[in-house]
């Protein structure tokens, strides 16, 4: 194989930056005496540029998925009880998730939401 | 350590903070990847899904041979090997969804290129996208798609000629 093509088999990746430091060096001093090997580094920084666009102009991953994910993964719910009473407003719920806070209780009197079992007790409308 | 070794490492202990910060880091770029793939978007959100679930599973079983990106893309990949082997037996395939071919449309520059893009082998568009979208070394993609370094440059090289065609 001759210089030029084992050059320009490596000028993609010298391109994206991830050749070691030894290929990135015999590169850069094979462009430095050759011509069309610029040209070739000139084109293909081109089509870097114009692929890494059209792919970011893909529309990206929903923003849903990661509720999915996290419910599957690090938060998932083993387990769940739910108490209450419509009439009075009154209804206490409670759950525990793996990977996360261990137990978690709220107690909801008319419509406002008291959180009673975890390590940051908040208080919030329901 | 890199940051993503480190927070796989982390997230093989069960880490819920470092899992969402490597799901931040990974899940669009698996989603694009298996995009390229699939050429669907659903299957490719399905893909970027059960990867991710597979990393919180078996990140204890990442044995640092190989960089952390290289290991999640791989896991993507066969996820989305496997899942196109189903999709062909149920013949379900979607044709290619990525640009929709209307005339009257003014075609912008980033359309041209992703319709020439989608003339390209399977094979070649997943090498030029994880060199240039990923830009992962020759090394790191002929360990992501199992074949020798040689093959990722040849690939690389028939896909440049056909592009340069194509866009020509």
């Amino acid at each position: 194989m001759n210089t030029c093509t084992s050059i320009r088999e490596l000028i993609p990746w010298y391109v994206n930056g991830s050749l070691s430091v030894n290929e990135a060096h015999r590169v850069a001093a094979h462009l430095a005496q050759c011509e069309g090997c610029r040209e070739e580094l000139a084109q293909t920084m081109c089509l870097n540029v114009e692929v890494r666009r059209a792919f970011d102009e893909l529309e990206g991953l929903r923003a849903e998925i990661k509720t999915d994910v996290v419910r599957r993964t690090s938060g998932q719910t083993l387990a769940s009880l739910d108490l209450g009473s419509f009439l009075l407003g009154i209804s206490f719920g409670a759950s525990y998730q793996k990977g996360r806070v261990p137990i978690r209780g709220d107690l909801k009197l008319l419509g406002r939401r008291i959180r009673l079992i975890s390590p940051d007790k908040e208080v919030h409308n329901g | 350590m890199s940051q993503v070794r480190d927070l796989l490492s982390k997230v093989a202990n069960k880490d819920s903070a470092a899992f969402q910060q490597l799901y931040d880091l990974f899940a669009d770029r698996v989603y694009r990847y298996a995009f390229t793939i699939l050429h669907n978007k659903h299957l490719a959100e399905e893909i970027a899904q059960e990867t991710m679930v597979a990393v919180w599973k078996s990140a204890d079983r990442f044995a640092g041979r190989s960089k952390a990106s290289t290991w999640i893309f791989g896991i993507a990949r066969n996820q989305a090997l496997t899942l196109l082997r189903k999709e062909k037996r149920t013949e379900t395939v979607a044709e290619p969804e990525l640009v929709q071919a209307d005339p009257s449309k003014h075609i912008l520059a980033h359309e041209r290129v992703m319709k020439a893009l989608n003339r390209l082998s399977d094979d070649h568009r997943e090498v030029v996208y994880l060199t240039f979208y990923e830009g992962l070394s020759y090394g790191e993609i002929a360990g992501i798609l199992d074949i020798p370094p040689g093959t990722v440059k040849s690939r690389m090289f028939h896909a440049k000629r056909k592009l340069a065609e194509v866009l020509a």
